[in-house]
């Protein structure tokens, strides 16, 4: 008597279990890879369209006020850009990613002035550098991958063929950090931005008088993701 | 003295006020106070002392008795002071200093210490002085010996003591003692008063110690503290170790041993060696240094990675011939476990941080311990000095504080590259720039060769004088200026002068 209630039980509200089974699945799945960083304010960007099922900051990667013309469509998280140029923009991107609260390691760049950074309103606490990384940075690179949200990789002048860059591109993708090289180039990459000092600006004009304030950069984006656009 | 005799009767199971001898080679070498008081000596032979005494208990040495009975001894003492030293059994020495503080006294002290050997069935008498051999003729008489009097105390005894305790001299003491008695020094005063030269010349270097014990001269004394734990943990691998899966079970177990010996000790690993020896005899360490206690996981993590690191190099060169027999880790650095606490907000719990600390230590693995620099504020007035970098793991420790005023610091912004190179400032007729007593150039200048280009300049500001480390003579030689120029090709440098040169220090791009 009672085994034929318990199997009866189940029947009656099995589309109600299934849909609740779905739901669960849902918000698993909604989870998976957004672990990571659930606290990041984007500014720009705060909350999510209703088409999206992540919230921005999840999915996007805060941007410096410098690319925020160029890239109007911000910086998706595990891409790789390849930056050339003015040293101002790999560390501007340094500097918004860390005060936004993620991790950033910049390898394979001795000569790099973290105060800069540090005035571009970088967080050193959350700033690690690797000044040497031997003979393989790249490896480097993915090793780091694993628990950071931006590396800067400087190759060197080296370039890195398709078939190593397609597997770190995956798992680039699949950590969800954004990788930057600089110094090099990186087959197959999504994005090309590069900057260019036009101008700086001093205090007093005549020499002999002032001090420099202010570095005018000219930053022009390309690549597969991004038409050409150009900004002053 | 009558140590051995105590030790004897309890073990026949007689009172303590039987008369008991104890003999070697057919001497009494030890008896008790009963059989001393019926007239038994030291040195008698054995018949001589079982005639003045008749009820005489008469044992062969055995110092394995000894030491078996004196261990109830020890239990006790260090029950109320710990880490005594035992010289021979039947003599301890312990610091006096901390348990006459703890009981107030010396004499409270050496009081609570005679009850305590009391009550664990021993009779003793306790003496207190500033050397250690002093203190054991003190105890001899049950005396404390003031501060300071310790060559008054030792003046009045007999020539003949000084050899009367072995533990405390060499083999030859006793001719010594002899010697000195047949050339008519009578007491350890007498011999205090010999010159040291005089002693050292014609008697030897056990004479020397011993002139040094007679004018109560410092000598090594009971240490008092606790001997360090070794804090490691060995596995010898059978089969030996060449792949990675093999080397992170191995790390799991061992990791598990070294913190059990870590937990019984109460303390906590922050720097951690890790030793491999391979099949052909290679030795490999490696240390770890860590900011935090390492975690069990995170010591087996730590000697996985290494072995992922040592194994899989990628140069054929730098990896071990041959398999890993033999796995050892030490705790280098302890620290106790009162600073293990973690944070219950924030902190160490952040995920993220932790995930981005892995990935680094992991690097750190690869590369080694000094690759992985994290950057700090510091305090200075270049751009260079204004970030300190520390490995990955040391307490990140500015090297000047950044929240001092710093005069003279270059305002915003600070150059993206930072250099060292040196380069040419000129003027317009091509001589070279110096910065003048008073802080100006010696003329304008209007042309800058760096790496074999010559470049002239539109717009240039300074120079700004540092007048900083006028003591060290390595970097007082002539001043220190700074000064900020901007090439016709539009490049704008940061130029340092120092020890009469120029050099390139930032480029602003």
């Amino acid at each position: 008597m009672t085994a034929i209630l318990a199997s009866d039980q189940p029947h009656h509200n099995r589309a109600e279990q299934l849909k609740q089974l779905r739901r669960q699945m849902a918000a698993v799945s909604g989870k998976v890879g957004s672990g990571r960083l659930s606290h990041i304010q984007s500014h720009a960007h705060s909350h999510p369209g209703p088409d999206d099922l992540l919230p921005d900051s999840e999915t996007k990667l805060p941007i410096p006020q410098l690319l925020a013309d160029v890239l109007p469509d911000a910086l998706p998280r595990g891409t790789v850009a390849v930056l050339s140029g003015a040293r101002s923009l790999p560390l501007s991107m340094v500097a918004a990613v860390t005060a936004a609260g993620g991790n950033a390691a910049i390898v394979g760049q001795p000569d790099i002035g973290l105060l800069a950074a540090v005035e571009m309103g970088a967080d050193l606490s959350r700033l690690a550098v690797i000044p040497d990384p031997g003979s393989d940075p790249v490896e480097v690179a993915a090793v780091l991958m694993d628990g950071m949200d931006l590396v800067v990789l400087a190759l060197g002048g080296r370039s890195v063929p398709l078939t190593r860059a397609r597997a770190v591109v995956a798992r680039a993708h699949h950590k969800g950090c954004t990788l930057l090289v600089t110094d090099g180039d990186w087959q197959g990459a999504a994005i090309r931005l590069k900057a260019r000092v036009c101008g700086y600006e001093t205090t007093a004009g005549t020499p002999g008088f002032g001090r420099i304030s202010k570095v005018r950069l000219d930053v022009c984006a390309g690549g597969r993701a991004i038409g050409r656009v150009r900004t002053g | 003295m009558d140590w051995p005799a105590v030790g004897a009767a309890a073990a026949a199971g007689l009172p303590a006020t039987a008369p008991v001898a104890v003999t070697l080679a057919n001497r009494v070498i030890a008896c008790s106070s009963a059989a001393r008081s019926a007239g038994v000596r030291r040195g008698l032979r054995r018949r001589e002392a079982a005639a003045r005494c008749p009820q005489l208990h008469v044992v062969t040495a055995d110092s394995d008795r000894d030491a078996r009975f004196f261990e109830g001894v020890i239990a006790a003492v260090d029950d109320l002071v710990p880490r005594a030293e035992v010289l021979r059994p039947g003599l301890l020495v312990l610091p006096v200093r901390g348990a006459a503080r703890f009981f107030g006294s010396e004499q409270q002290a050496a009081e609570r210490l005679t009850d305590a050997v009391a009550a664990a069935g021993a009779e003793c008498q306790v003496g207190i002085a500033d050397q250690l051999s002093t203190a054991v003729f003190a105890a001899r008489a049950g005396r404390v010996v003031e501060p300071g009097e310790d060559a008054r105390f030792l003046a009045a005894l007999s020539i003949r003591q000084l050899a009367t305790e072995p533990s405390l001299s060499g083999s030859g003491r006793d001719d010594l003692a002899d010697l000195l008695w047949r050339m008519g020094i009578r007491t350890i005063g007498q011999f205090a008063a010999l010159p040291r030269t005089d002693v050292a010349s014609r008697f030897g270097a056990d004479a020397v110690s011993a002139h040094r014990f007679a004018r109560g001269e410092p000598e090594r004394g009971p240490s008092g503290h606790e001997p360090p734990v070794e804090l490691d943990a060995v596995l010898h691998c059978d089969p030996p170790i060449d792949r990675v899966d093999a080397a992170a079970f191995a790390g799991r177990s061992l990791a598990s041993t070294l913190h059990q010996t870590l937990m019984a000790a109460g303390v906590g690993c922050t720097r951690l060696a890790v030793h491999a020896v391979t099949a052909n005899g290679e030795e490999l360490t490696r240390v770890w240094r860590c900011a935090e206690p390492l975690t069990e996981d995170a010591t087996a993590d730590r000697v996985r990675w290494q072995l992922d690191g040592w194994l899989n190099t990628r140069t054929v060169a730098d990896r071990p011939t041959t398999p890993v027999t033999l796995l050892r880790l030490q705790a280098v650095e302890v620290v106790s476990a009162g600073a293990l606490q973690l944070p219950l907000w924030g902190g160490l719990g952040e995920e993220d941080r932790m995930r981005a600390r892995r990935a680094l230590v992991r690097v750190q693995g690869l590369l080694g311990p000094e690759a992985v620099q994290v950057p700090v504020l510091s305090g200075g007035r270049g751009p260079a000095e204004r970030i300190t970098l520390t490995p990955l793991g040391d307490e990140p420790l500015p090297r000047a504080d950044p929240c001092l005023p710093w005069p003279g610091q270059l305002p915003e912004p600070s150059p993206t590259v930072l250099l060292d190179d040196p380069v040419e400032l000129l003027d317009a007729q091509g001589n070279s720039i110096r910065v003048t007593s008073r802080g100006l150039f010696s003329a304008d200048p209007a042309r800058l060769t760096s790496r074999g280009r010559d470049e002239r300049l539109r717009w240039w500001a300074g120079p700004w004088p540092v007048d900083e480390r006028w003591w060290d003579p390595d970097r007082s030689a002539g001043r220190t200026a700074r000064a900020q120029v901007l090439l016709e090709s539009e490049r704008a440098m940061l130029l340092c002068y120092r020890q009469r040169r120029w050099y390139l220090e930032g480029i602003y791009e």
